[in-house]
C-alpha cells in the first residue's frame, strides 16, 4: 500500500513534467491526453488508499529527511531572493525570519522515531477531493490556456498537475516540519500561479500572497518550536496524545492554528485570496475550491481532538464566524463576479473552520460535508466564470445581465452553484443545519450562542447575495419562446458536468452519502462516527429529521421548476411592457452595490485583527 | 399531527388565511374609525381577479408568481406536517426566493427594488427564527414541531424576551407597517407584486395568506403543549400587530435591519444565554 501512496505524490509529478516537457502549439493534444489521463489514474489510486486498511504509516529513509532540509532552505533562499529582486521589504524579511527559525528547530529537534507519513481517512478525503476536483480543473485548464497562450500552455497545466502532488504530500505528512515545507510549497505554488500573466497587478498581488503566507509558515514554525520546548513533540501523532488530558499548554496549537487562519484567508489576511482572481481563471480554481485553501480546514481537523472545548476553540469560533458573516457582507459590495467568489469562499472557509473547532463528532461531520461540497461547487462556479468571461465577455455583474437569453446551460449551472451553498436541501445546508442543530446542545457558552447567530446570518447574507446575482442574469426582456442552447466547448461541459451532477445527486442521497462516506472520517479524526442513520432519503440525526420527501420535495421546487420554466408559456394571456406604475422610466436597471456596507470595512478589520489577536494571546496561552 | 392532519390543515389554510386577511382589514378598519370592508372581502377580490383577463410581460415571471403560491404552501406543509422546525424555516426562505427571482426578472424598477428589499426582510429577521428555534429546543428538548406541541413546558415563561422580540418582528415577516420596505404602496407600489395582474397575481395574493398561517403558528409554538394559552397568544399577536401596523411610520430598509440586529436579535440571545446559564 505504501507503493500507491507515493503513486499518489509522484504520478502528478511525472505527468506535469512530462506535459511541462512537451511545448509548443503542436503538441497541444497530447498534453490534453496527458493530463486527462490523470484523473482515472488518481482515482483508482485513491480508491486503492480508500479501501485499504486505515490508518497507514510509513516511516522515511535518512536520505529523505535530509532532503527535506535542502529543500527547506532552498525554497526559504528563493523567497528571499524574490524578496530582494523584486524590491519587497516584507518578504525579504520574513524569509530571513524563517530561516532563522527553521535552522533554530533544527538544531534543537531531537530524533524521534515516529513514523513521518500518516496516511489516515482524513488523509484519503482529502486525495479523493484532489483527484477528482483538482484533476477536473486541470483539464479546464487546458481549454482555458488553449483560448489564451498556447505558447504557456505547458507551463500553466504542469504548474497545475505538480501542485496537486503537493497537496497529496501535504495532508498526509505526520512530521510538522515536513509539513512546514508542504506548506510553503503551496505559498510557492500560488506565488507561481498568481503571477503567470507577469503583468504589474499580478505580481503585485503575487508577491502580497508570498509574504502572507509566509507569516502562515512563520506561524508553524514557533508553534514547532514550542511543542519541541515543552512536550519534545514533533509528529501530528503525537500532539494528539495531548486529547483529553487537563491542564496542557496551548502555545504551539495556537500557532498553528494561526497558521491555519493565514492559509484560509481569514480576515485580516484575506487579501491574498483576493488577489488571485488576477491570475488564469483555473488558478483561482484550484486555490479556492479543490486544494490550496483546504489545507486550513484540514490542519483545524487534525488538532481538532486536543482543542476541543478549550478556549482557543471557543475564541476560533468566534473569530471564523466573525469572518463568515463580514466576509459575506463585504461581497455584496463587489461587482467582480470572481471576487464575490472570493469573498464567498473566505467566508465559507469560516464555516468550516468553526464547525471543525467545536472538534463534536456532528461538527466535525458537518465541517467534512462542507469541505465536500464546496470543494466541488466553488470549482464548479469558477470554471463557470472562466467560461462567462472567455466565451461571453462577461467579468463584472453588469456584464452578466440577461445572460439567460444568451447562455441558458451556464446561467442554469451558475444558479444550481448559487443555490447549493445557501438553499435546502443541498449538502451545504445539510451541514450548516447539522452545526446548528449542534451548537444549540452548548447555549450556556457564549461562543455557542454567537456560533448560531453567525451561522444564521452569514447564511441569509450569502442567500442575499447570490440572489442578487442570480437575478440580474436571469433578467429578461420579454417573453422568448425559441431559445438555442449556447455551444460549449466539450472540454467545458466534461469538466463541469460531473460536478453538477454531483452536487444534485449527492444532495438527493445526502444521508446515504454522509453514513457511508463521511462518517467513517469522522470516526478517523473524533474517534467515533456521528450517531446519523441513513432511512432511505431520510437523514436520521440525533434530535431531528431530514425526511426524504422534503429532500425531493424541495428539488422539485428548486431545480426542475426553474428548468421547466423555460418551456411553460402560458396561452390566451396578452404580453405587454412593464408597468412601473404608468411612469416613463428608463428600463435599464442597475445592481445594488451596497456603499452602505464600506462604511463599516474599517471597523471589520480592526475586529478582525483584534479578534485575530485574542485568538493567538489568549487560545494559545501566551499570557 | 399525522401527515394527513397536516396536509388538510395545510389545504384549507387558504381558507382560514382568507378569513384571518378578512378579518384583519375589519379590525384594521374598527381602529381608524371606519366600518371595512365585509368579512368575505378577500374572497370576492379573488374571484374577481380570477375574472380578469390575464396580462403578463413574460411566462417566467408569471410562473415565479405561482410557484412563489407552490413554494410557500409547501413550506407551510413542512412546518404543519410535525417535522424539523429549523428545516422549515429554510423552505420559507426557499418560498421567497421564487418571490424574489420573479421580480428580479422583469426590467421593472419597483419590481427589482422590492425584490431586492424582499431579501433584506430576510436579512432582518431569518436569525431571529433561527435563533427561536435553538431557544425552543432548548426548552423542550426536540426541533421536531409535534414534539414541541406534546411538550409539558411552556416556552413562553422561559423565553418571554424572545417572544417579544418575535411579536416584534413579526410585521417584518408579514410586510406590514413598519417594516413594509418591500412592498411600501406609497412608494414602490407592492414591490415585487406591482407587474403581477389577474390570475398571476392572485397567486401572489393568495400565498401571503398563507404566510399568515405560517406566522401565527410560529406565535403558536410558544405555548408549547398548552394549546389554549397558543390561541390566546395568536389573538394577542394578531391585535398586536394591527396595531402596530395602524400607529406607526415605516421605517427605511437600514432602520430594520439595524432594528433587528442591534434590539431584537440581542434581546433574544439575553434570554438564550440567561435560561442556558441557569440550567447548566
Amino acid at each position: 500500500m505504501e507503493k500507491v501512496v507515493y503513486a499518489l505524490f509522484l504520478v502528478p509529478w511525472i505527468l506535469a513534467a512530462a506535459v511541462f516537457a512537451l511545448p509548443g502549439a503542436s503538441l497541444h493534444r497530447l498534453r490534453q491526453v496527458l493530463t486527462f489521463a490523470s484523473l482515472p489514474v488518481l482515482v483508482w489510486l485513491t480508491y486503492l488508499v480508500w479501501n485499504s486498511h486505515l490508518p497507514i504509516t510509513m516511516n522515511s529513509p535518512h536520505w529523505l529527511k535530509v532532503l527535506f532540509v535542502v529543500y527547506d532552505y532552498l525554497l526559504l533562499l528563493y523567497f528571499l531572493y524574490q524578496g530582494v529582486k523584486f524590491k519587497n521589504f516584507l518578504v525579504s524579511v520574513l524569509a530571513l525570519f524563517q530561516l532563522f527559525l527553521l535552522t533554530w528547530v533544527l538544531l534543537i529537534m531531537p530524533e524521534s522515531s515516529v513514523p513521518d507519513f500518516y496516511v489516515d481517512r482524513l488523509t484519503a478525503f482529502m486525495f479523493l477531493i484532489v483527484s477528482t476536483v483538482g484533476t477536473l480543473i486541470c483539464i479546464y485548464a487546458t481549454k482555458y490556456m488553449e483560448q489564451e497562450s498556447l505558447e504557456r500552455e505547458n507551463r500553466f497545466v504542469a504548474i497545475l498537475l505538480w501542485f496537486l502532488g503537493v497537496m497529496n504530500l501535504a495532508v498526509s505528512v505526520n512530521n510538522v516540519e515536513w509539513f512546514f515545507a508542504l506548506f510553503e510549497t503551496t505559498t510557492l505554488a500560488s506565488y507561481v500561479l498568481i503571477r503567470f500573466r507577469w503583468d504589474e497587478v499580478s505580481l503585485k498581488n503575487a508577491l502580497r500572497a508570498l509574504w502572507m503566507n509566509q507569516v502562515g509558515g512563520i506561524a508553524i514554525l514557533l508553534g514547532l518550536l514550542f511543542g519541541i520546548k515543552y512536550y519534545g513533540f514533533t509528529h501530528f501523532t503525537q500532539f494528539l496524545t495531548l486529547a483529553g488530558k487537563p491542564g496542557i499548554v496551548m502555545i504551539p496549537l495556537g500557532f498553528l492554528a494561526v497558521s491555519a487562519l493565514v492559509k484560509g484567508a481569514q480576515m485580516p489576511f484575506h487579501r491574498w485570496l483576493l488577489g488571485a482572481m488576477v491570475a488564469p481563471t483555473p488558478v483561482s480554481a484550484i486555490l479556492h475550491s479543490a486544494t490550496m485553501v483546504k489545507i486550513a480546514p484540514y490542519l483545524i481537523l487534525r488538532l481538532s481532538p486536543v482543542i476541543k472545548g478549550t478556549l482557543l476553540a471557543k475564541l476560533l469560533i468566534v473569530t471564523t464566524g466573525f469572518v463568515f458573516v463580514s466576509a459575506g457582507l463585504l461581497a455584496l459590495t463587489q461587482d467582480n463576479f470572481k471576487k464575490i467568489l472570493a469573498y464567498s469562499t473566505i467566508s465559507l472557509l469560516g464555516l468550516m473552520m468553526l464547525t471543525a473547532s467545536m472538534g463534536s463528532s456532528m461538527a466535525v461531520l458537518a465541517s467534512l460535508t462542507l469541505i465536500l461540497f464546496h470543494a466541488v461547487v466553488k470549482a464548479l462556479l469558477f470554471m463557470e466564470a472562466g467560461i462567462m468571461e472567455k466565451l461571453f465577455k462577461a467579468k463584472y455583474i453588469e456584464d452578466i445581465r440577461r445572460l439567460i437569453e444568451r447562455a441558458p446551460i451556464t446561467v442554469t449551472f451558475v444558479s444550481i452553484g448559487f443555490m447549493s451553498m445557501t438553499i435546502v436541501p443541498y449538502g451545504i445546508f445539510v451541514a450548516k443545519w447539522m452545526a446548528i442543530e449542534e451548537a444549540s446542545n452548548f447555549l450556556s457558552h457564549g461562543a455557542y450562542v454567537g456560533s448560531i447567530i453567525f451561522m444564521a446570518t452569514g447564511g441569509v447574507i450569502l442567500a442575499l447575495l447570490y440572489f442578487k446575482v442570480i437575478g440580474i442574469m436571469t433578467r429578461k426582456r420579454g417573453e422568448f419562446y425559441r431559445f438555442n442552447l449556447e455551444k460549449l466547448p466539450f472540454v467545458y461541459l466534461v469538466s463541469t458536468v460531473p460536478l453538477v451532477v454531483f452536487v444534485i445527486v449527492g444532495s438527493i442521497f445526502i444521508a446515504a452519502l454522509l453514513q457511508a462516506s463521511v462518517n467513517p472520517v469522522v470516526a478517523a479524526v473524533v474517534g467515533s462516527p456521528a450517531p446519523i442513520s441513513a432511512k432511505g432519503l431520510t437523514l436520521v440525526t440525533p434530535v431531528s429529521e431530514l425526511y426524504g420527501w422534503q429532500i425531493i420535495g424541495a428539488f422539485v421546487l428548486l431545480l426542475i421548476v426553474p428548468i421547466l420554466a423555460y418551456f411553460v408559456h402560458f396561452t390566451g394571456t396578452d404580453r405587454v411592457y412593464e408597468y412601473t406604475c404608468g411612469e416613463n422610466v428608463k428600463l435599464n436597471i442597475g445592481t445594488y452595490d451596497f456603499f452602505c456596507i464600506q462604511s463599516v470595512e474599517p471597523f471589520v478589520e480592526t475586529t478582525a485583527v483584534a479578534l485575530f489577536i485574542l485568538t493567538l494571546i489568549l487560545g494559545g496561552g501566551l499570557v | 399531527m399525522s401527515y394527513w392532519e397536516a396536509f388538510i390543515l395545510t389545504l384549507i389554510s387558504l381558507v382560514i388565511g382568507g378569513f384571518i386577511y378578512g378579518l384583519e382589514r375589519i379590525v384594521r378598519a374598527r381602529m381608524q374609525g371606519r366600518v371595512g370592508p365585509p368579512l368575505l372581502q378577500p374572497f370576492y377580490d379573488f374571484f374577481k381577479l380570477m375574472d380578469k383577463r390575464s396580462i403578463i410581460i413574460h411566462s417566467f415571471h408569471a410562473f415565479m408568481g405561482v410557484m412563489y403560491l407552490i413554494g410557500t404552501w409547501f413550506a407551510l406543509f413542512v412546518l404543519l406536517s410535525g417535522g424539523d422546525l429549523l428545516i422549515a424555516i429554510f423552505f420559507h426562505v426557499l418560498s421567497l426566493a421564487f418571490l424574489v427571482v420573479g421580480g428580479f426578472s422583469v426590467r421593472s424598477p419597483y419590481s427589482v427594488i422590492g425584490a431586492m428589499r424582499e431579501l433584506l426582510h430576510m436579512v432582518a429577521y431569518e436569525p431571529l427564527y433561527v435563533l427561536s428555534a435553538a431557544a425552543l429546543y432548548l426548552v423542550t428538548g426536540t426541533f421536531q414541531v409535534s414534539g414541541i406541541l406534546h411538550s409539558n413546558h411552556t416556552p413562553l415563561f422561559y423565553l418571554p424576551l424572545l417572544f417579544v422580540a418575535v411579536l416584534l418582528s413579526l410585521p417584518a415577516i408579514l410586510k406590514k407597517s413598519p417594516f413594509d420596505t418591500a412592498e411600501a404602496h406609497q412608494e414602490i407600489i407592492g414591490g415585487p407584486e406591482i407587474e403581477y395582474s389577474g390570475k398571476f397575481y392572485e397567486a401572489v395574493y393568495t400565498a401571503k395568506w398563507i404566510e399568515y398561517i405560517y406566522a401565527f403558528f410560529f406565535i403558536f409554538l410558544f405555548a408549547g403543549g398548552n394549546h389554549i394559552l397558543g390561541a390566546l397568544l395568536v389573538i394577542f399577536s394578531f391585535f398586536f400587530f394591527n396595531l402596530l401596523d395602524n400607529v406607526t411610520a415605516r421605517v427605511n430598509f437600514r432602520q430594520m435591519v439595524a432594528f433587528h440586529w442591534y434590539i431584537l436579535i440581542p434581546l433574544a440571545v439575553i434570554n438564550l444565554m440567561l435560561i442556558a446559564l441557569w440550567r447548566s
